[in-house]
């Protein structure tokens, strides 16, 4: 809570910025600040979006993506192999993976990742609806794409066993763990060089 | 000030703000402590992926006062204990242990045993070791650690000793164990063999040197599991909430 310093309507805009992840009092005071200083527009603009956003997004019945429409582009875009869906922890994951250009399957989103302490079981996670889509879509490869965190590890190795469970001759991958672009030996870990090394790839000439 | 560096075990992670990582960790010398790892999501070398919930990392880190967040300057990974990893069970296991130790121990409150207990139960789990006798071990250990020890020497109601033969009723209640004569065996008061409160007792007293090759029959570990379970619920007043992901 602010001291109450600024007009009341201010106040409560700050209070609103703080809301926001990452933004503490002094970045909540200088954007609503910037709010009250810029034109008329861009205020009924960012209302206006704020409140579009709630409205018009939702979740792709497929997939789980953030979308406008459903089914999501994705889901409907037939050039893409629709037998390979890559499992990823939530949109932004999608994101990054389809900014790099090189995927061209489809996307299964979980929303979150298996977390005890957080309070988040299997019932939680979209992981039931991605068992259901093995049969339905006729999938033949899930490629693993959560984080390499603790948790992000564990999720794999869950829906691994699940998948193949479900489906003994579906193909399951996991994205590879190594040294990433820039990195430097001298600096890894001992279990990133352990990965590094047991993933390495021939080099064909 | 200078930072202090100690071996510590990550409980709790977060991002937190555009960069940074919230993080809480177990140390055997200053007890539980929760500060911010500031760039820790940008900065590979300060941080070389040894900021992982249930690592344990040597932690390089600044604290101003007693109770305040600190300021973790770098760490370095000792044992990611993989096995955790690669099993949900292990890992639902593992939270749990956590847990309590953050109810029981919370910060300000140091005990060198309760790290080491910690660090060797997650390193046991990460070697297949039996879940369902580890969470018992990991439990009565720990409660008598806290100071949640339960009364095994003498009847609570009429104070005979308890001379090492025959069966005995648990009192959750009490915090101890009864004779036949005052107390009779329900779901809410299980009974115990002699054995069993042999080996619950040496649960409690021992350290995890002695623990890991203790051997328990299948009947102890039956009577031994609902007597810590009723023990815990009372003494913590509450469920933890990881004990639900708990087979
Ligand atoms: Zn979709
Ligand atoms: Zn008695």
């Amino acid at each position: 809570m602010t001291m109450g310093i600024y007009p009341p309507s201010l106040e409560k805009l700050i209070e609103h910025f703080t809301l926001l992840p990452g933004i503490g009092q002094k970045s909540a005071t200088r954007m609503a600040l910037f709010i009250l200083k810029s034109e008329r527009g861009v205020a009924e603009g960012l209302a206006r979006s704020l409140m579009e956003v709630k409205e018009k997004i939702r979740l792709c019945s497929t997939c789980f993506n953030l979308t406008d429409d459903d089914p999501c582009s994705i889901c409907l875009d037939r050039n893409r192999a629709g037998q390979t869906v890559c499992v990823v922890e939530g949109p932004g994951d999608l994101l990054a993976l389809e900014a790099s250009g090189t995927y061209r399957g489809k996307y299964h989103v979980l929303h979150g990742v298996l977390s005890p302490l957080d309070g988040i079981g299997p019932e939680h996670l979209k992981i039931g609806e991605l068992l259901n889509r093995l049969e339905t879509e006729g999938i033949r490869e899930v490629i693993l794409a959560t984080n390499p965190t603790t948790e992000g590890e564990a999720t794999a190795s869950f829906l691994a066993k699940a998948l193949l469970k479900k489906d003994s001759h579906l193909k399951v991958t996991r994205i590879a763990l190594g040294v990433p672009m820039g990195g430097d030996l001298k600096y890894m870990d001992p279990m990133t060089l352990q990965h590094a090394l047991k993933s390495r790839m021939p080099i064909n000439r | 000030m200078t930072p202090h560096i100690s071996p510590a075990i990550i409980t709790r992670i977060r991002e937190f703000g555009e960069s940074d990582l919230m993080v809480s960790y177990l140390t055997a010398d200053r007890g539980l402590l929760k500060g911010v790892a500031k760039g820790a999501r940008r900065s590979r070398r300060r941080f070389p992926n040894c900021l992982e919930l249930f690592c344990l990392s040597d932690m390089e880190y600044e604290q101003k006062k007693r109770g305040d967040l600190v300021f973790l300057h770098s760490c370095r990974l000792v044992d990611a204990f993989p096995g955790l990893r690669s099993d949900y069970h292990s890992l639902a296991l593992a939270s749990y242990m956590a847990e309590l130790t953050e109810v029981l121990f919370p910060p300000g409150v140091v005990d060198k045993r309760i790290f080491e207990l910690l660090k060797n139960s997650l390193h046991a789990l990460d070697e297949g070791f039996r879940g369902d006798i580890l969470r018992i071990l990991f439990e009565g250990r720990a409660l008598a650690l806290a100071g949640y020890s339960i009364d095994l020497d003498c009847c609570c109601q009429c104070g005979r000793r308890y001379a090492g033969e025959g069966r005995a009723v648990f009192n959750r209640v009490k915090g101890g164990i009864g004779c036949l004569k005052c107390e009779e065996e329900r779901v809410d008061s299980p009974g115990l063999a002699p054995e069993s409160i042999n080996a619950l007792r040496i649960i409690q007293s021992s350290s995890w040197d002695q623990l890991k090759n203790l051997e328990l029959t299948e009947e102890a570990i039956r009577e031994i599991t609902p007597v810590i379970r009723l023990h815990m619920e009372y003494r913590v007043g509450r469920p933890l909430k990881t004990a639900k992901f708990l087979p």
